[in-house]
């Protein structure tokens, strides 16, 4: 795959250094790309991989180092200054305007776009561009009604507006169904046949590393630590290489014998913020013991169900029974003491109160308890001793319950919440992109504190982005495609394959 | 019962052309809730400028400078100092209201100046306000300068990375926003009622935000929500016209302000507020800081 | 941000870490320029500041007039302080305190009417029983008119700031048709003030001072436990710092949004029953009653200064009412315009948002290399020493 006669040396990267204080985010790193080929970039969450990207195209200044283009000597002063001389870049995260439309947002800022707006010659060319790169989308839409995927072609076709030749892609498979990863690197391989546009790529998906990328160059704690051809390489090669040690790739599976059904959802509909149905007549139930694995792409309902399921969200057309109780309606205070826990997705603006120290970050979940909050003064003293009973547990790296949350890093924010809603031993878990953005050591406590959770009889549901995740820990997988259930599998007869085309509505399964 | 509607068009064009002003300052992302101070302050220059000098002329422009340098006072907080605005706007209220008192005090009572024309029998404001309306909706919507000020507003990370400069869109943005307010004051303390006295706005400026907010940043609904007011007030200060001799005239005065209070409370609706946040501009309020 | 002028580089930095009393110096200095800039008025009045200044010290704090009147304007400045500070806590803006005071002012005089207050000043009436009915009534307006905009703000998010703008315009005029021409609260010399009442139900004194006074400094240190120990404070302190979370959390919004407008409004109240039934000479809605409702901004600015905290607003509320009233008193002595105390309010919110806003930068100047440079720290007092690279 990728182009032929991987040629002339487009981009050179030598010896860029850059330091965030005491930390050294990237240590002379070294990358070649070369026209036609994909080149991808590995490396764990804070390998510096993003900061590498960063100054690549211009966000950020190297402290040391050079950058050659095309042989010549570069200094980006501005993402602007770096465009101009063609190299563009697609987040991770989507940097369109929702409420502008796709041609809106390819055109913003470019100098060819004219003072009074003329959308129509624009559009001609920007037509003309999706051609030649087989992209097809609505240019009227506007982005908040597209999917992640062709949001993400809009980004690239806008890059491509703007007369950039070489483009770096930042995390582009995390939000996508296994189908949608097919068609962009496809896509991206017709573009580095095409005019030779190179594409360096970002990614920690290694399958997708081996099949399609030519080169791959792997950075671990701000070095270059290995530079290789994909042909020479394997999963294992690559993943420990990205690790520096030996990589368990499977985590243990539990069998558990499933209670009596602690959640019952019947032909739940509940609307989104722009009033449209996000979840449409859903129906499950959970046992105690068992692990329910919602798979999806994000944006498809699965945030929505979680929230109306929290209390955070109101609740159009049907039931949700807790232990026999039927909190449809009941306020989020009520849910909690029946039995409910909730990790949200945000642990930063709803999971937590940066500012608070931990101990009032505890009690969010605990205000509302009469042994903490006696004649309505709190216990601050019975805080205290839960929160570092909480610290210790889940081997929290903070400076004290007195420490702010903002102090801590994400994995261990993830820690203290997993921990302050765990300890109130909920009958029926809501885990929301639980290891979301999190390193893999501490991914892993996380994943096993769930696993602990589901032999002592709790009932979890777990909604993720990570299929390998929903995979390894579920025991039963619901697919969820624009609000509705495409399929129910059990774990036993999940693959990836099928459970990605369920995902993508390619495919519906009797639920 | 024509000249009601004469006089209400007037109102309704400093209500009008003040929102205005706010509602591009807003597309761009910043929020000034001290429009009273704004107005108060241009107000108060420019009819201290109009009665020296006895032209029009040098009151309006005094009134616009006035404006635009408050505007950009609000602005160097917000932008370059990225303070929290609703803290620079009520700064902004205090400031003008407290220093107007002061330095407009020994110009207590009328302008004195003959009644500005009118255009065609309706208040030249009103025209100018409606002219002002479809002038900003174009340019919003339909030129590329109008798309940059607006991305500004929606996301500023995603305009800067676009090559555009947030900083100096929205400072262009509090100018342009500065002046009209500043015009807005001026039409109130020049022409619609000429007469200073302090703390002469008795709230307009906050019903000029409040209908900013109501108007879902619209600039045709703006000035479709002042007529409204316009009329609103008109009435409590005549009220004999519809309800003679029940109430005292005090009570008359305190209710277009409870009235305004119902009006917010008839529209929000549960489908106002969704659509409200929809056209919402996401960055509004929110300082934006360069990485890097 | 840095500029480079000959030899010397100057590096203005956001700070990483703004310690309380760095908000302090600012405050300090915000109060010290502002006075200097109003100065400016009686400079052109012919006297000379500083002597002014020193008059206007003398006067609010040290003169057997003076101080008192220092004292009931602080008292007055502090209580509407806390009407600030309690929803601002919430995240949300009170500035209907104005309203909220002459709701509770009325109500009150309602009370007294009803119990035939009006008719003498002399009137037999039994303080035990009227007084307590009096504020109970006060503090049940004020704080329902405060619940209106915390209600509709928590419920439909009408923006409070709009609401409670238009309810002090409202209540205004309903004051002013309550006092004036053939209203039924006006007094014996029509001439558009409040009856007098009558001595039996003035509001009790210690030391020549109203309690209203010791209340209010109680009451800072009731609220400051209040917002810190109890779970309401909590709750109140989470929805202001995230009102997600807060969600997440279980708490309410339009609850804790009405909650914290009735305290506010409370307090607005008792700010009003402190002045119009307390302070002596005053046992009346005064003519100029348009100008206590602008008083009631010094509670702002107070609050702000304060950041949110009910004990530092106690010096803040007894310099504001102290200089407010000594300029006042200048004013007149000088026969300067009107309005110096409202000049001096404007321009210390300014400057308070302003020193606020620089205190959060750190500027520091280096001098170019050919020893080992050395930086020395501006702002502050701050000084370190590093390399001259980065």
């Amino acid at each position: 795959m990728g182009g032929d006669g991987a040629g002339r040396i487009v981009l050179e990267a030598r010896g860029i250094t850059k330091r965030f204080g005491t930390v050294v985010a990237n240590d002379h790193v070294d990358l070649t790309i070369r026209a036609g080929e994909l080149h991808a970039i590995l490396g764990e969450n804070g390998a510096g991989k993003t900061t590498l990207m960063r100054i690549l195209f211009g966000e950020l200044q190297p402290d040391e180092g050079e950058i050659y283009l095309n042989g010549q000597r570069v200094h980006f002063r501005s993402p602007r200054d770096a465009l101009r001389q063609g190299i563009g870049m697609v987040h991770q995260e989507r940097k369109l305007i929702p409420a502008h439309t796709a041609l809106e947002n390819i055109v913003l800022g470019h100098p060819k776009t004219r003072p009074i707006l003329n959308l129509k010659e624009a559009e001609r060319d920007v037509q003309a561009l999706c051609e030649r790169y087989g992209f097809r989308i609505p240019l009227h839409a506007k982005v908040w009604q597209l999917s992640e995927g062709e949001k993400q072609i809009v980004e690239i076709i806008k890059e491509l507006y703007h007369g950039a030749r070489i483009l770096i892609l930042d995390e582009p498979t995390s939000v996508l169904s296994p189908p949608e990863i097919v068609k962009l690197l496809e896509s991206l391989t017709k573009m580095a046949k095409e005019d030779l546009a190179v594409i360096p790529f970002i990614t920690h998906k290694l399958p997708v590393v081996l099949e399609y990328c030519d080169r791959v160059t792997i950075l671990r704690r701000g070095r270059v630590v290995a530079e290789m051809e994909t042909r020479q390489a394997t999963e294992q090669t690559l993943a420990s290489a990205m690790v520096g040690r030996e990589v368990m790739l499977q985590l243990e599976r539990v069998e558990v014998p499933l209670g009596e059904p602690v959640v019952q959802v019947q032909d739940l509909w509940v609307r989104d913020d722009r009033g449209l149905f996000a979840v449409q007549g859903l129906s499950f139930e959970i046992r105690a013991g068992e692990i329910f694995g919602i798979a999806g792409v994000a944006g498809n309902g699965q945030e929505p169900l979680a929230e109306a399921l929290a209390g955070l969200r109101p609740v159009e057309r049907g039931s949700i029974t807790l232990s026999g109780r039927d909190i449809t309606r009941a306020p989020v205070l009520e849910r909690w003491r029946q039995g409910l826990g909730y990790i949200p997705t945000e642990r930063r603006d709803v999971g937590s109160i940066p500012s608070f120290s931990l101990v009032d970050n505890v009690l969010l979940n605990y205000h509302f308890e009469p042994e903490f909050s006696q004649w309505g003064v709190l216990a601050t003293g019975r805080a205290r001793a839960l929160t570092e009973r909480i610290l210790q547990e889940y081997s929290v790296v903070a400076a004290g319950p007195d420490a702010p949350a903002r102090s801590l890093s994400g994995g261990n924010l993830q820690k203290v919440i997993l921990g302050r809603v765990l300890s109130r031993r909920p009958r029926f878990l809501i885990a929301c992109l639980p290891t979301h953005g999190l390193d893999v050591g501490a991914a892993e406590f996380v994943q096993q504190r769930l696993l602990d959770a589901k032999r002592e009889g709790m009932a979890i549901l777990l909604i993720s982005e990570d299929l390998d995740e929903i995979l390894a820990l579920s025991d039963r997988i619901a697919a969820i495609y624009e609000g509705q259930f495409t399929g129910i599998v059990s774990a036993r007869e999940a693959t990836k394959e099928l459970v990605g085309e369920l995902m993508a509505g390619l495919r519906r399964e009797r639920v | 019962m024509s000249s009601l509607l004469v006089i209400s068009l007037a109102a309704a064009a400093v209500f009008a052309i003040a929102a205005l002003g706010e509602l591009l300052e807003q597309r761009a992302g910043i929020l000034n809730v001290g429009l009273e101070g704004v107005m108060l302050l241009s107000g108060t220059f420019g009819f201290i400028a109009a009665k020296t000098s006895g032209s029009y002329l040098q009151g309006f422009t005094i009134a616009i400078l006035t404006g635009a340098l408050v505007g950009l006072l609000h602005g160097f907080f917000s932008i370059t100092l990225g303070s929290n605005q609703v803290v620079n706007g009520m700064a902004i209220w205090i400031l003008g209201f407290g220093l107007t008192t002061y330095i407009g005090y020994p110009y207590t009572g009328p302008l004195g100046l003959k009644p500005f024309p009118t255009l065609g029998g309706l208040p030249t404001f009103f025209v100018v306000a409606l002219v002002l309306a479809v002038a900003i909706w174009f340019l919003l919507f339909k030129t590329h300068l109008g798309l940059k000020l607006r991305s500004v507003g929606e996301n500023p990370s995603v305009a800067e990375a676009s090559g555009i400069s947030v900083t100096g869109m929205r400072y262009l943005a509090a100018a342009l926003a500065g002046m009209l307010v500043g015009l807005g004051g001026a039409v109130y303390s020049l022409v619609y009622n000429p007469v200073w006295s302090y703390n002469y706005l008795q709230g307009w400026g906050f019903i000029a935000l409040a209908l900013v907010f109501f108007s879902l940043w619209n600039p045709f609904l703006v000035v479709a929500g002042a007529i409204f007011f316009g009329i609103l007030w008109q009435l409590s200060l005549y009220p004999e016209l519809l309800f003679p001799n029940i109430f005292s005239r005090y009570i008359w005065r305190a209710m277009p302000f409870v009235i305004t209070i119902l009006v917010f409370i008839l529209l929000s609706t549960r489908w106002f507020r969704l659509r409200w946040g929809a056209t919402k501009p996401e960055a509004l309020g929110i300082a934006y800081e360069r990485q890097g | 941000m840095r500029a480079v002028i000959g030899n010397y580089t100057i590096r203005i930095e956001r700070r990483a870490d703004l310690r309380w009393w760095h908000t302090v110096v600012a405050s300090v200095l915000a109060i010290l320029v502002s006075l200097f800039l109003v100065g400016f008025a009686f400079l052109r009045a012919g006297a000379d500041p500083l002597e002014v200044y020193r008059e206007i010290i003398a006067y609010a704090f040290v003169s057997s007039f003076g101080l008192p009147q220092t004292i009931n304007r602080a008292t007055f400045v502090l209580l509407a302080a806390f009407a600030l500070i309690v929803p601002l806590r919430a995240g949300l803006w009170n500035i209907g305190m104005p309203g909220q005071l002459y709701a509770a002012t009325l109500a009150a005089f309602g009370v007294a009417y009803a119990f035939g207050a009006k008719a003498s000043v002399n009137a037999q009436l039994n303080g035990a029983i009227v007084i307590p009915l009096m504020v109970i009534a006060g503090l049940i307006a004020s704080g329902l008119y405060g619940a209106i905009a915390g209600f509709l703000r928590g419920r439909l998010q009408v923006n409070e700031i709009v609401t409670t703008m238009m309810l002090n315009w409202a209540m205004l005029w309903i004051v002013a048709h309550m006092i004036r021409e053939g209203g039924p609260f006006m007094g014996r010399t029509a001439e558009g003030e409040g009856f007098t009442l009558p001595t039996a139900i003035r509001m009790p004194q210690i030391l020549g001072l109203p309690l209203t006074v010791y209340a209010a400094v109680l009451l800072a240190l009731v609220l400051t436990w209040f917002l810190a120990k109890t779970t309401l404070g909590y709750r109140i302190r989470t929805f202001g710092e995230s009102p997600r979370a807060a969600e997440y959390a279980g708490i309410d919004a339009t609850r804790i949004s009405t909650l914290v407008f009735v305290l506010g409004g409370m307090f607005a109240g008792l700010a009003g029953l402190h002045y119009f039934t307390g302070v002596p000479g005053v046992y009346k809605i005064p003519k100029n009653y348009g100008e206590f409702a602008d008083f009631s901004f010094y509670g702002l600015i107070t609050g702000l200064i304060a950041r949110n905290n009910p004990i530092a607003a106690i010096p803040v509320a007894i310099l504001f009412g102290g200089v407010s009233g000594g300029a006042r008193f200048m004013q007149g002595k000088l026969r300067l315009a009107f309005g110096i105390d409202y000049a001096l309010l404007g321009v210390l919110m300014i400057m308070m948002v302003a020193f606020q806003a620089l205190a959060q930068y750190s500027v520091r100047i280096e001098r170019a290399v050919t020893a080992p440079a050395r930086q020395v720290g501006l702002e502050r007092g701050e000084s370190r020493v590093e390399s001259p690279r980065h």
